[in-house]
């Protein structure tokens, strides 16, 4: 068959050519420790890094949102095991005021120590969290939740309960209201201490007036250990919130390095193979353009004298 | 006799010569485009009866042809219109797949930060610090929808530009091929028939040029002329006479740049699927099926974004309790008059239902009795006798009923071809998020419901998310980039085989003509030894006297 010379040159020039944009791409994989430098080079992976991009932002996203619940949730702990605290004291208190040697005047202590113990409650009931919201004031965070009256305190919030996401089909609730925390069980704790002031400041020197006294304490008493319970409920049940957001946490992290693992062997490169194809790819060029310099300097001309 | 010695001798010494100068002309043009190589058919003269037999005399030039061969050059012609089609189509759509090819500045981070805000208001909603930066990712989201719009447009201004520089080089080529045809038919007329070679060359070039812009079918006229159409038989070149495309706006969008065809003085739209192949087929192709879907598909996810997020966040309150209004503004839905319409007619479309919108371009068309609405991705066509109608998600109206269509007028509707160019954020004040259903500052409920509509399928027939959706559209790129890539290196094989095949038949080997050159050295060298004997026998006659 005939050959022309020009197809001699273009036919070297053009395998050249393609070796050469062989070698550059896997030279820029290698550059970039990326498989897929377009979505053309694997369109299904390309849309696959997409998706599994998202899952992780997001997985990422509600680990921070876990973070702020368990931080929410710390704060109303911490409160509430310091007003479990107070209910312990008043239950002691309670006891104290039952010694039947006490004086009237001694009981008069007791109920200025109790108006004491009142205002700390309060104080604590009127908790901020960090951004200077009221812990217990349901959606109404700007409203201090608890204000003190004669008879109690009024409460101000409502209902609302703040809830975050946790995990991708999971809210949590990370606030209690002032409701549930300080009338819940249908005990209102504010009254029964103010109660509890009066009886005490009550004299007891006739028979009638100490079994009134003791009847009070008794209700006291029966009053205090509901709303007990019913803050040890409440803090039960956020102590079990706080295991599970353990436990998702230690689900998103397995989670984080599957989606990590999977991102890796849809678009990372495979160095050993990529390396080995790049110096094939340069042995192959080099024997084109050896091959090429040898074959185009043939010519009859150079015999021609 | 010795007259006729001498002439024997002469037709040699012309023949070698003629030999010597086409060897000579095939060195020189070795590298030409489009040469075919030359050479000299010879043959010897009629012979002179002598009573005793008949006596050579000497040699003849018939002519001097050049090897070509027309089905050859056909083929070339035709891979190269079909390589320059999927070339031009993958040069462009490269450029999508490059701009969707950084993960990190794609729509998708963008996405994803902006619903981590929402997160974030969501477990803070009294911080300001919290709304701040949703709105702030919110602004940044939409900078990302129009950068990627702006940067379709680009692409489009680029294809409007090189659909002009096709146009032209076609017209241009119409021209000089017109041109060559009298040339061609005056020289054959002017040498008796013999081929002007390094003019059909010419010719033949410039039909493998006007390949290259577009598929043309040639037609050999008697008399050697070539006639050339192109699209669905359009003349482009009828002997000596050429009629030429002309680039323009579109008559129903004046953004876009279509070819027209100028036949004796009238100018008529040419639709754009039957200009096929070359340069002109694969920029019509390109911006037909991918360039207006990519950016449609863009669009749609900002217009579905926009509603959905928009409907939710006014069924909240902000932070003063007040109602909420829309997050996002978006680029409403398009429809132009075509320039051609008799009528004033104007119509509006409005999105019903982001849902159901598709990512094509609708042309309606006024037939005097009833409306005939095509949908131009897949040709589905819908008629009704009256408008309003919902077709797809969208609405369609009259702007003014007092002014309805007349017969043949026609609309393009492109719904959502302008939704990410114009998408932004209408809240500045970060107290306006309607993180709360109710007006109390600590309610985050609708903030919980406005991020959940990350996940959720709001689009496509609720068949996709606002991601999902994405990730569709870089998959398509993504695989139609990676398919004209295929076919255009076959095409490219193709192409590479016949211009092989083409060039051993036509193409100039230099060792041949070297070879040649040494034959024709040796005939000349010959014939002159011949002349001079022939020359001596002569002398030897005239000294017969001495």
């Amino acid at each position: 068959m005939r050959i022309s010379t020009s197809t001699i040159y273009d036919m070297g020039v053009a395998r050249i050519t393609e070796l050469q944009t062989r070698l550059a791409k896997t030279q820029q994989q290698l550059a970039t420790g990326r498989r897929i430098l377009t979505p053309a080079d694997d369109p299904v992976a390309a849309a696959r890094v997409l998706d599994v991009n998202q899952e992780l932002a997001i997985n990422t996203q509600l680990s921070r949102n876990r973070a702020t619940a368990v931080s929410l949730l710390n704060r109303v702990e911490g409160t509430l095991s310091s007003v479990s605290d107070i209910i312990e004291n008043v239950k002691e208190l309670i006891v104290r005021a039952g010694n039947p040697t006490l004086s009237d005047h001694e009981r008069g202590f007791l109920a200025v120590e109790l108006q004491g113990t009142f205002d700390d409650l309060l104080a604590f009931a009127n908790t901020k969290d960090a951004s200077g919201d009221y812990l217990f004031s349901g959606y109404k965070v700007t409203a201090q939740s608890f204000t003190a009256t004669t008879a109690g305190a009024d409460y101000n919030g409502d209902r609302g309960q703040r809830m975050i996401q946790v995990g991708p089909s999971r809210e949590i609730a990370v606030s209690e209201t002032g409701e549930t925390v300080f009338r819940g069980g249908g005990q209102d704790l504010f009254n029964t201490i103010s109660d509890l002031i009066a009886v005490l400041k009550s004299p007891a020197s006739s028979p009638a007036q100490v079994s009134a006294l003791n009847a009070g304490l008794a209700t006291a008493n029966g009053e205090i250990n509901k709303a007990l319970d019913n803050v040890l409920t409440v803090r039960a049940s956020i102590g079990s919130r706080l295991k599970e957001l353990d436990a998702l946490d230690s689900a998103g992290r397995v989670l984080d390095e599957h989606y990590q693992q999977t991102l890796g062997g849809l678009q990372d490169v495979d160095y050993a193979e990529a390396i080995s194809r790049l110096s094939q790819d340069k042995l192959t060029l080099e024997a084109s353009q050896r091959s090429f310099v040898s074959v185009a300097s043939l010519s009859l001309f150079n015999y021609l004298s | 006799m010795a007259s006729n010695n001498l002439s024997i001798g002469q037709s040699a010494l012309a023949a070698a010569q003629a030999g010597m100068a086409t060897a000579g002309h095939n060195i020189a043009n070795a590298s030409t485009p489009g040469y075919s190589r030359q050479v000299v058919v010879q043959s010897a003269a009629p012979p002179q009866e002598f009573g005793y037999g008949y006596v050579g005399r000497g040699t003849e030039i018939e002519t001097v042809k050049r090897i070509y061969s027309d089905f050859l050059g056909k083929q070339v012609a035709a891979a190269q219109s079909s390589k320059a089609e999927l070339d031009s189509y993958y040069t462009q759509i490269r450029q999508i797949d490059n701009l969707l090819a950084d993960s990190s500045a794609g729509l998708s981070p963008a996405l994803q930060d902006f619903f981590n805000g929402v997160q974030d208001v969501a477990s803070n909603p009294t911080s300001t610090a919290s709304r701040q930066s949703m709105l702030s990712a919110g602004e940044a989201l939409a900078g990302r929808f129009r950068l990627l719009d702006r940067r379709l447009d680009e692409i489009r201004q680029g294809v409007n530009s090189e659909i002009t520089t096709s146009v032209g080089a076609i017209t241009s080529y119409a021209q000089q091929l017109a041109q060559l045809n009298d040339a061609i038919q005056r020289a054959e007329g002017s040498s008796h028939g013999n081929p002007p070679n390094d003019l059909l060359d010419r010719r033949d070039l410039l039909i493998a040029d006007l390949s290259e812009e577009i598929k043309a079918t040639v037609v050999k006229q008697d008399g050697g002329m070539y006639n050339v159409f192109i699209g669905n038989g359009l003349p482009l070149v009828v002997g000596a006479q050429a009629y030429g495309l002309k680039a323009g706006p579109s008559q129903s969008d004046p953004t876009r740049v279509e070819a027209y065809y100028n036949g004796n003085g009238v100018t008529t739209a040419v639709s754009e699927e039957s200009l096929a192949g070359g340069r002109l087929g694969g920029l019509l192709g390109f911006r037909a099926t991918m360039l207006d879907s990519a950016q449609n598909s863009l669009g749609r996810i900002a217009l579905g974004l926009a509603a959905s997020f928009n409907a939710q966040h006014m069924l909240g309150r902000d932070i003063n309790g007040y109602q909420g209004t829309a997050f996002f503004t978006v680029g409403d839905p398009l429809a132009s008059a075509s320039a051609a319409n008799t009528s004033g007619a104007q119509i509006l479309p409005r999105v019903l239902d982001a849902n159901a919108m598709t990512t094509s371009n609708y042309s309606l068309r006024y037939d005097g009795s009833q409306y005939v609405l095509t949908r131009l991705n897949d040709g589905v066509t819908q008629t009704f006798a009256s408008l309003p109608q919902s077709v797809d998600g969208v609405a369609l109206e009259l702007v003014d009923p007092g002014i309805p269509p007349l017969a043949g007028d026609q609309f393009l509707i492109r719904p959502t071809a302008a939704g990410a160019s114009n998408f932004a954020v209408a809240l500045k004040d970060p107290a306006r998020i309607a993180a709360s259903l109710e007006g109390e500052v600590g309610d985050n409920r609708n903030a919980l419901l406005l991020a959940k509509l990350q996940g959720t399928k709001s689009l496509a027939q609720g068949t996709a998310t606002y991601e999902g959706a994405y990730g569709q559209l870089v998959s398509l790129i993504g695989n139609k980039t990676h398919e004209s890539e295929v076919t255009r290196a076959a095409a490219e094989t193709t192409l590479s085989e016949a211009v092989k095949a083409q060039q051993a038949e036509s193409g100039v080997n230099l060792d041949e003509e070297a070879a040649k050159l040494l034959l024709y050295q040796q005939a000349y060298q010959a014939a002159g030894r011949y002349m001079q004997i022939a020359n001596q026998v002569f002398d030897v006659l005239l000294r017969l006297g001495d």
